[in-house]
């Protein structure tokens, strides 16, 4: 425990100064901060926290650590927000690269740039595009989700949804069958494998208390237990371990597998028929800034352009490069990206993340569904030329994300692959991405009666099947213009599946044995890179542990409580009607689902 | 009803929270909802357009969604958010400040810069009228302030001068006390009105499709959220 008495939050320390409704009770969060008591005019001289980098985890702890009542300051050296999280400009990014390139920015090698003519003196200006440094995709039943509507973070977001998962085998995209309804009405799928598919999807659920089901293959792999227990063939096996577990390699263990699947079965039909949720203008670079706006709402200094020197665990005082200095009183926790020179205490970031961003100029339309404007594609291993052994995931954004603009997309690989294999999967991916792309343009798909089918009720379908056996026999001769091409290989202490624990932020907690002499970071805890993670999975885990080191107990994590609740309820902003999980019962297996596309799209949450 | 965001600029200090404080209690009871929440403040004003089109005639209610600046403009850390899609702007300035109305230019440019939308109405606002009393002003007429017993300060500003700033920029100006409260609530009421002006166009074409079905006819940023009666949404 490090501070045995729990501050008074900030709504004790406040005195509610809007009770001038007689109708409404007293304010338990202050509205606008700085009114009653203006902000001090410099710096403040003593905070209890300090936090170096507006990453995704350093940015939820500090809205946590504001509204249970800490004073945070909140600096990042760079002039935007965001740090190993940020979505950048392609000006920015050019910065970046330099940066990298010089090793100014650690954690980061091997950065590769390429940018057209077009974009900065051509038809298309920097500013059009955000690349994010580290891609994610929201579940729609997740912690972090939890946590935006508490803090009511996702008032500043706007979010489209994510459906389209799309599995690439034999050379062709599989669309991804991954409701019941899309199992029953899948005129390819055996009636056997229907019923294992069910069957496996019934367990899935409630796994953990079926452990005579699991147990036996707990430290086997899942497509051992999938196979075997389940008696299922290779391309569920794929669908169940890649698309829908969204796992790295085949050597994933039942019980992670497991709860990745059932990540992707609960997130469906929460907000519509889709799993998971994109936010709009960038991913974790535009929830870092939500979360930093909050903290600042409840009371956080924020400051950028502003980097840390040294630390000094005696006097607890912090050092700045514009001369300025505070007093820490309780913790300063700093982002890896951010550590200040003569930095001694970095943990290790032993793993390899390696990415690939570019900007392709076609609006690729084909590969949303209607109303979205992402999608997922995933390489499992084997599937590609060069004989890949990890997962090469791909994860696609067009331009209604207002990431890009009208005509162009982003595509954004990465792998777990280790050393200069990653770059080849990489490239093998790319490379099928494109001649997908390539055919898929031009083949002249509307006129293919074989391919291109209409319902009876005017719908049109596409056989994805005859799709990817046209692709097949297709070969393209132009090629697609790129835009932008950014590789990267980023470096993390966070394994593929790992989670965040706790014992790891404690390598370099206090103890005084274990200052080095001269280092400028003595007493200082670092935070976690990003994973190779798709998913925002592991932040709240990671600023949840922060914060319990700081505040004694992660009790009162986002434990707020706003005074209009009711009324932004009875005003229709958040959605409490669950839609009808489309897994979880089954009386209904004969009636064929339709038109529920029209759910999908942009949504309040 | 439209709904339209609403950001605030200008130095730490001028009072920009005060001068929303004093618009969302002042006008407390004319308004139609307040909902008061962390994030941003929600405010409603009715104004009554009148050009002459009947279709026209009736009265709108204008939703602002108010974004202060929580204190992250001090070191000019602004977040693109915040400045993403607003369709208005107040820069505040402090009339008693020197180098205030310099600092309220450079916010201007800053917006301009930041801002994509054309249609974006800026405010450029002198505050804290109250403190100079000595200075006559027919122009706003709003020096009324019985509250003696106040510090007095001196008028750095002079009225002409940001006047004939606001003028060349197309800002639309005036001078006001946060603390007396006067002619702040005709600050909303004037943006209310231009941006309805201004977007007219867009909003009629919006609710034509609402009519055709469809849009759920909010002006901006706001999307649909899924229905949730929807007969085909589940198969029992």
């Amino acid at each position: 425990m490090l501070s045995p008495e729990r501050r008074p939050s900030m709504a004790e320390r406040r005195p509610s100064f809007f009770n001038y409704s007689q109708n409404a009770s007293p304010l338990v969060v202050p509205h606008l901060a700085g009114i009653e008591d203006p902000l001090p005019a410099t710096t403040p001289d003593k905070v209890d926290v300090l936090i170096v980098g507006t990453g995704m985890v350093e940015s939820v702890l500090a809205a946590a650590l504001a509204w249970q009542g800490s004073t945070v300051l909140h600096i990042d050296k760079n002039d935007y927000y965001g740090d190993t999280s940020a979505t950048l400009t392609v000006d920015q990014i050019k910065r970046w690269v330099n940066e990298v390139n010089e090793g100014s920015v650690s954690c980061y090698k091997n950065a590769k740039l390429y940018v057209s003519t077009l974009i900065g003196s051509g038809k298309y200006s920097s500013r059009d595009f955000g690349i994010d440094l580290s891609p994610k995709i929201l579940f729609a039943k997740s912690d972090l989700l939890s946590i935006l509507i508490k803090s009511r973070v996702h008032q500043y977001l706007e979010f489209q949804s994510l459906s389209n998962f799309h599995t690439f085998e034999n050379d062709c995209f599989e669309k991804l069958t991954n409701t019941k309804q899309e199992i029953f009405t899948d005129q390819n799928l055996p009636l056997m494998t229907k019923r294992n598919l069910m069957r496996f999807i019934k367990f899935v659920l409630n796994w953990e208390e079926q452990t005579d089901i699991w147990q036996p293959y707990a430290e086997r792999t899942m497509s051992d237990f999938l196979v075997e227990k389940f008696k299922l063939e290779k391309p569920q096996v794929f669908e169940l371990i890649f698309s829908i577990g969204l796992c790295y390699d085949l050597n994933v263990k039942v019980p992670e597998a497991l709860q990745r699947i059932r990540r992707y079965l609960t997130s469906f039909d929460v907000y519509g028929p889709f799993p998971a949720l994109c936010s709009k203008y960038g991913g974790p670079g535009e929830l870092s800034q939500g979360f930093c706006r909050s903290a600042a709402v409840g009371g956080a200094t924020y400051k950028l352009n502003e980097k840390l020197v040294s630390f000094n665990p005696t006097t607890k005082v912090a050092s700045f490069q514009d001369g300025s200095k505070v007093e820490v009183s309780e913790k300063v926790i700093i982002s890896p990206t951010q550590a200040p020179k003569d930095s001694k205490h970095v943990p290790q970031q032993q793993y390899q993340v390696h990415r690939l961003a570019c900007i392709v100029e076609n609006p690729c339309t084909e590969w949303f569904n209607e109303g979205e404007s992402a999608a997922m594609v995933v390489f499992p291993p084997g599937s590609l030329k060069s004989g890949n052994k990890e997962v090469v995931q791909a994860f696609i954004l067009g331009a209604g994300s207002e990431i890009c603009p009208e005509g162009t997309i982003v595509w954004n690989l990465s792998t777990t692959e280790q050393g200069p294999r990653a770059e080849m999967d990489i490239d093998a991916a790319l490379e099928a991405m494109e001649m997908a792309l390539l055919r898929e343009s031009s083949s002249g798909l509307e006129n293919n009666d074989e391919i291109v089918q209409l319902t009876g009720n005017g719908h049109t379908i596409v056989n994805s099947v005859k799709l990817g056996q046209s692709f097949k026999e297709y070969v393209p001769r132009e090629r697609l213009q790129f835009l932008f091409k950014l590789y990267y290989t980023q470096y993390t202490s966070t394994p593929p599946f790992g989670v965040v624990n706790s014992s790891f932020f404690d390598s370099n907690q206090d103890l005084e044995k274990k200052y080095i002499s001269g280092a400028s970071d003595n007493g200082v805890i670092y935070t976690t890179m990003p994973s190779a993670e798709i998913s925002y999975d592991e932040v709240v885990t990671a600023a949840k542990v922060l914060y319990e080191k700081i505040v004694g107990s992660d009790d009162d994590f986002f434990d707020l409580d706003f005074e209009d609740e009711d009324e932004i309820q009875a005003g229709g902003a958040v959605n409490t009607k669950q839609f009808e999980s489309a897994i979880d019962d089954d009386d209904d297996d004969d009636v064929i689902m339709e038109g529920s596309g029209e759910f999908v799209g942009e949504m309040e949450i | 009803m439209l709904q339209f965001k609403l950001v605030l600029l200008g130095d730490s200090s001028v009072g920009k929270s005060s001068i929303v404080h004093r618009f969302v209690k002042d006008t407390f009871d004319e308004l139609r909802e307040s909902t008061i929440g962390a994030a941003f403040l929600s405010q409603s004003i009715t104004i009554h357009p009148h050009d002459g089109n009947e279709a026209n005639a009736k009265d709108v209610v204008i939703k602002f969604e108010i974004w202060d600046t929580a204190g992250q403009e001090r070191y000019k850390s602004l977040a693109p958010m915040y400045y993403r899609n607003a369709n208005a702007a107040l820069v505040v300035y402090d009339i008693t400040q020197e180098d205030s109305l310099q600092k309220a230019r450079n916010w201007v440019d800053e917006l301009k810069n930041k801002v994509g939308d054309d249609d974006l109405v800026i405010y450029l606002l002198g505050n804290k009228v109250d403190l100079c009393l000595g200075t006559p002003d027919a122009e706003i007429g709003q020096e009324s302030n019985e509250d003696g017993d106040d510090e007095q300060r001196v008028r750095a500003i002079s009225t002409e001068e940001a006047k004939q700033y606001a003028q060349e920029q197309g800002l639309l100006f005036r001078e006001v006390s946060a603390k007396t409260g006067e002619g702040v609530k005709d600050i909303f009421r004037e943006i209310g009105e231009k941006l309805y002006d201004l977007k007219r166009d867009e909003i009629l074409s919006k609710q034509n499709r609402q009519i055709n079905g469809g849009n759920n006819g909010q002006v901006d940023i706001h999307l649909q959220r899924p229905s949730t009666n929807d007969p085909t949404s589940c198969c029992s």
